[in-house]
Formats: structure tokens, sequence, C-alpha cells
């Protein structure tokens, strides 16, 4: 296959796989890049390095378009997003470097790994008690916020744990520099579990941050040549596309049932990236 | 160190201009990705193909990375020296956003997020270093 034909059957591919995957990615609050990376490595057919580095692109994108809103409304707390981006930005660069060392089957095992991590947090119940004030460290750096209503004066609510949370961004940017992802799912999970922030605004915060993390990993790859423009071009905007229109229909949608067939999905991907990557095909 | 400006005033910048920043560049880097992938598709596809086929068979991937090259290659249409700028551009949203808070906390004159922004600017930029070696 060469020629003109060629390459429409290539972009249409690669635009259709990354619409897709945008769109999931909006839908379940997962991020593009869960569903990118496999789709990349299973129907694609290209490197997981490869598909490592055109996923943390398309974040980037998804992040920032995804944001405008968020920051513009009040939800997003940017002064708690740029303490917690310190520690998000040394794991991504960490985790960025790793993956250039490490072998593609042991990527797609990690992979295959962290995608039941995101199933197991996608299935637990998160409760949306706040605290009104925050602890003496997250006071001193006014980490508090307001929650914007629509007809009422805002809602006050408080910061705590700060240094836990710490850590588990860590976690997440070594996570998001390794295997390509934004590590939302475990960023979420901290601000919300540990931090004790209402669900949205650590959604909003969490979609903010992703935009750094993934970009430390992005301009490793990007600098170490391993980005595959061919690939990470069409996936960049086809992503956008679709957690645009994903993002869209969001409000409409019934989030439970949809909950439930994304974990299926994603255990299903799992299941299929391990046995791909022990096999060795 | 105590800061110059309310919160309120803080959160009136932040939300004003931190949108303003994230939509141009990325309206900009998506706008380079279409042009360079419409070039791809209508003048050279038997080299894109070409391209495709090699990243995936596992040999070389190395874009051009070298802004020389990168922007003589863009100005003569060349669809691979077009898209690679637009990535270029999209890895510069965090920068620039992180980049514009520092600014504004230097303005502040609040020593922490100066620091914090420091840091993590500092990181992104750490970012091409630790990739160039890699």
């Amino acid at each position: 296959m060469g020629g003109e034909s060629g390459v429409l059957t290539i972009l249409g591919g690669l635009l259709g796989l990354a619409i897709s995957a945008g769109f999931l990615g909006a839908l379940s609050g997962l991020g593009g890049g869960v569903f990118i990376v496999p789709g990349l490595v299973i129907f694609a057919q290209v490197p997981m390095h490869v598909a490592v580095g055109a996923s943390l692109i398309s974040v980037v994108a998804t992040s920032a378009g995804a944001s405008v809103a968020f920051v513009r409304d009040g939800w997003t707390n940017v002064r708690l997003a740029i303490i917690l981006e310190c520690a998000t930005v040394t794991g991504a660069l960490l985790g960025a470097y790793l993956a250039g060392i490490i072998p593609g089957r042991a990527l797609e095992i990690l992979f295959a790994l962290m995608m039941l991590q995101s199933a197991y947090f996608a299935m637990t119940q998160r409760g949306d008690e706040i605290v009104t004030s925050s602890d003496p460290l997250c006071t001193r750096l006014r980490l508090d916020g307001e929650i914007p209503q629509d007809n009422a004066p805002p809602v006050h609510y408080g910061v705590v744990n700060l240094p836990i949370g710490a850590v588990l961004m860590v976690v997440a940017g070594l996570m998001s520099g390794l295997l390509g992802v934004g590590g939302g799912a475990l960023k979420v999970t901290a601000m919300d579990h540990y931090m004790r922030l209402p669900l949205k605004v650590s959604s909003a915060t969490s979609n903010f941050m992703i935009g750094v993390t993934a970009g430390a990993g992005a301009i490793v790859f990007l600098a170490r040549g391993d980005i595959a423009t061919s690939v990470a071009g069409p996936v960049a905007l086809g992503v956008t596309a679709g957690a645009l229109i994903g993002s869209r229909i969001l409000p409409y949608a019934q989030i439970r049932p949809l909950r439930m067939l994304f974990v299926a999905i994603i255990t299903l991907i799992a299941i299929e990236m391990g046995w791909r990557a022990f096999m060795g095909i | 160190m105590q800061s110059l400006r309310t919160a309120d005033e803080e959160n009136r910048i932040l939300r004003h201009w931190t949108p303003l920043i994230l939509r141009s560049i990325l309206i900009t880097a998506m706008a380079f990705l279409v042009v360079g992938l419409t070039l791809a598709a209508t003048r050279s596809p038997g080299y894109y193909v070409g391209r495709f086929r090699l990243v995936q068979s596992g040999k070389t991937i190395h874009a051009a990375t070298n802004w020389a090259g990168l922007t003589t290659g863009a100005a003569h249409g060349d669809p691979r020296a077009v898209m690679t700028l637009g990535l270029v551009v999209l890895t510069l949203v965090p920068i620039a956003r992180v980049a514009f808070t520092f600014v504004l906390f230097v303005k502040e004159r609040d020593a922490v997020f100066v620091m914090a922004t420091a840091y993590v600017l500092a990181g992104l930029i750490a970012g091409i270093l630790l990739g160039r070696i890699g």
C-alpha cells in the first residue's frame, strides 16, 4: 500500500482511533491516554514507545482544551495545582527518562497493571464531604478556595494533608512520563480522598495539572527525537477533537451505566495488553 | 513575604489570562498540525506512508529537532517540519502557562509561589536536557 490511497487509509485510521480515544476518555473522565496507547499498539501496530510519545503530546492538548472553561468558571484551584505540580513534574521527568531505558514489553505489562488500577478507581464510590477550614500548612499557603454556585454565593472549602497529596502526585507523574497517560485517576483520588477537596474541584485541578505533567514527559520525548511525527500529529488532532465532542455530550450522559461499561472495556484492554506482552506479540 | 494583591485580584487575573494563553497556543498548534497533515496527504503521500511503515517496523523515528532545519523546512512547505513545529508549539502550552504564573507571583512578591513556579519551569526546561542526554 502506498501513495494517495495509502496515506488516506493511514491518516483516516489514526484520526478515527484518536477521535474515539478522546471521546471515550472525556466521557469516562480517565483521559484519552488510557485508550489511545493500547489503541495504537493493538490496532495501528506501532511500538509501545511511539504510542507513549504520541499519547503524551495529545494529553497536553486535551488538558489545555478542557482547562479553558474550568479555569474561567472558577473550578480550578490554581494555587494548589502549582504546589502539586512541583511533585508531578519531578515524577514525570523521572518516568520519561526511564521510559527510554525500560524495554517495550515491560512497559506494556506496567500499562496493563495501570489500567486495572484505573478500573478499580472508576468503580470506587467517592464521597463529596468537604472540610470548611484548611490545616495550618495549607492555610499558610492560602490553598483554600470557593465552589462557584449558579444563583447563590460561592461555598468555601478547605484543603488538608498536602504532604500525602504531594507523595501521590510524584507517583502520578512517574506513571505519566513512563506510560504516556495523564495520571488523572490517581490525581483525583489523592485530592478527593486525602486532601478532601470537592470532587469537581479535584477533577478540574487534576485536568489543569495534567498539561504540565504530560508536558514535562513530552518535552523529554521530543528532545530525545522519540516523537514520531507521522503518528503524533494525527493523534494529537484526533484526540483533541474527540475530547471536545465527548465533553459536549457528557452533561446529558447517564454516568453510572457508562462507568460500568468503561470498567469492562478497560479490563478487557488490560488483559489483551498483558497477554500480548507475555506472549511477545 | 506578604502578597501585594488581594486573593480576589489574583483570581481575576488568573481566570482571565490563563484561558487566553491556553487557547491561543492550542489553536496555533492545531493550525500547524492541520496544515502539516494536509500537505502530507496532498504533496508527499508516498513519503508519509514510508515514514509510517518505518515507525511500525520499530526502526528509526528520530524527528528533526534543530530549530534552523525545522523553520526552513516549514517555510518550504515540508509536511514533516510543519507538523513537528505544531508539536513543538503544543509543548509550549505548559511552559507559557507556568511562566505566566511565575511573572504574576514575582509581581505579587509571593516568595513561596515564586519558588514553586520557578521549580516547575526549571523542571520543564530540564526535560529538554534530559531528552538530549537520554
